[in-house]
């Protein structure tokens, strides 16, 4: 499926079933993405990760609504499993979709404007110097005898003075190399966006739309 | 008004990758507290306590970027960044991201992008923490709790959502004033 209308697709779900309270829904919408994944040959591993930390969480949280709160037994029903659809369609797209290809794909067929595209991309290729410049950073203050936390104001100056500098040379680069903020591109790559996409696309939120609505508990 | 250009993109985006970076760092912090608090039916308090960290990317990428939507898209960066990195809520996580940006972008319209000071970032806190906690209600059923412990959420986050998103943001932000690198 095309990455942008995957995309689309499970926001607006996610954004409808934190609306509506339907359990059946929300089963129905976790049985497909666990399939979608095992079709995909999602690792079990992190499978069983997909599975314990919700369940964790989603336990936690009705616990703690049954002992401070006055919920019904299917509105806890309704958030326990909510937590399990966000997790596992959220799973399903992040583990069947490239960053590079969603970008190109946003570009493309989603008519973002160029310039946030490869900005973003010439930012994601540089998260390993990311990485390494907070090492940095805080071995340069233990140096000094100076620890760097998470909220120590110095850690977070530093590197967005990095940032600063970064972001400078890469677009100096960027321009030297002929990018033109605007212009018209063409692409060596393209993301086909084809009418089994849309089909795919409409299909599935009608038939929620269907779900939610014809009064299933 | 200043417009988005190919340098702020690149700034906003490498900010937001710093900054999902430390959100996906302190994930397992989260856990282990939730796991502390929620034999006791706490374990919204956890979410609560940490939310500042999470909702940081906001304020900062306005402070530093000061261009409209500079909040939004810095916290909604953060959220792709997590999600990618492994964060495991996955499409919440981008509806979260966009709602909280949107929620500290809210207090820089209300100052119309013109001042950075104390003010800009009380009121963007309040917005955060009002629009965030709108959302909680309806996605984690936060409407079903008793009023006492509502307050309660609601305040702890309150003081969270300044001390990361307000006071922590204020003291980076003189740090750059100092080094001549943003204007007061």
């Amino acid at each position: 499926m095309n990455p942008s209308l995957k995309l689309a697709l499970i926001t607006l779900i996610a954004l409808e079933v934190s609306f509506v309270q339907v359990w059946t829904v929300n089963v129905v919408l976790i049985v497909v993405s666990l399939l979608l994944m095992l079709i995909n040959r999602v690792p079990w591993r992190r499978l069983l990760l997909l599975t314990i930390v919700p369940l964790f969480f989603a336990s936690a949280l009705v616990w703690s609504l049954m002992l401070r709160g006055d919920a019904s037994t299917h509105f806890l029903i309704v958030i326990f499993t909510r937590m399990f659809v966000y997790v596992y369609m959220g799973g399903w797209f992040t583990l069947t979709t490239k960053p590079l290809w969603l970008t190109r794909s946003l570009e493309q067929n989603a008519k973002l404007p160029s310039k946030f595209a490869y900005g973003f991309l010439a930012a994601f290729n540089l998260m390993p110097k990311i990485q390494a410049e907070v090492s940095t950073v805080r071995a340069a203050a233990l140096m000094r005898g100076e620890v760097l936390h998470v909220w120590s104001p110095r850690l977070y100056f530093k590197v967005i003075l990095a940032a600063m500098n970064w972001s400078d040379q890469l677009a100096a680069a960027m321009t030297s190399h002929g990018f033109v903020e605007g212009a018209p591109r063409t692409h060596s790559l393209t993301v086909p966006l084809v009418a089994r996409d849309w089909w795919l696309f409409c299909g599935s939120l009608v038939l929620v739309q269907v779900g939610l609505f014809i009064g299933l508990p | 008004m200043k417009r988005w250009h190919i340098r702020d993109i690149i700034l906003v985006t490498i900010i937001a990758i710093f900054m999902g970076v430390i959100f996906w760092a302190i994930g397992p912090v989260y856990t282990i507290l939730a796991a502390a608090l929620a034999p006791f039916g706490l374990q919204p308090l956890a979410n609560e306590l940490l939310l500042g960290i999470w909702v940081m990317a906001g304020p900062l990428a306005g402070f530093v970027i000061r261009i409209p939507g500079a909040a939004t898209l810095g916290e909604l960066l953060g959220a792709v960044v997590e999600m990618f990195l492994g964060g495991i809520w996955g499409a919440s996580t981008l509806i979260s991201g966009v709602l909280q940006g949107f929620g500290s972008e809210l207090g820089f319209i209300f100052t119309g992008y013109k001042r950075y000071g104390w003010f800009t970032l009380a009121m963007s806190t309040l917005t955060t923490t009002i629009v965030t906690f709108a959302w909680d209600l309806i996605r984690n059923g936060y409407a079903a709790y008793h009023l006492p412990f509502l307050l309660l959420l609601f305040c702890v986050r309150l003081l969270s959502v300044f001390v990361f998103g307000g006071v922590l943001t204020k003291l980076i932000n003189n740090l750059l004033v100092r080094a001549h690198v943003l204007k007061d």
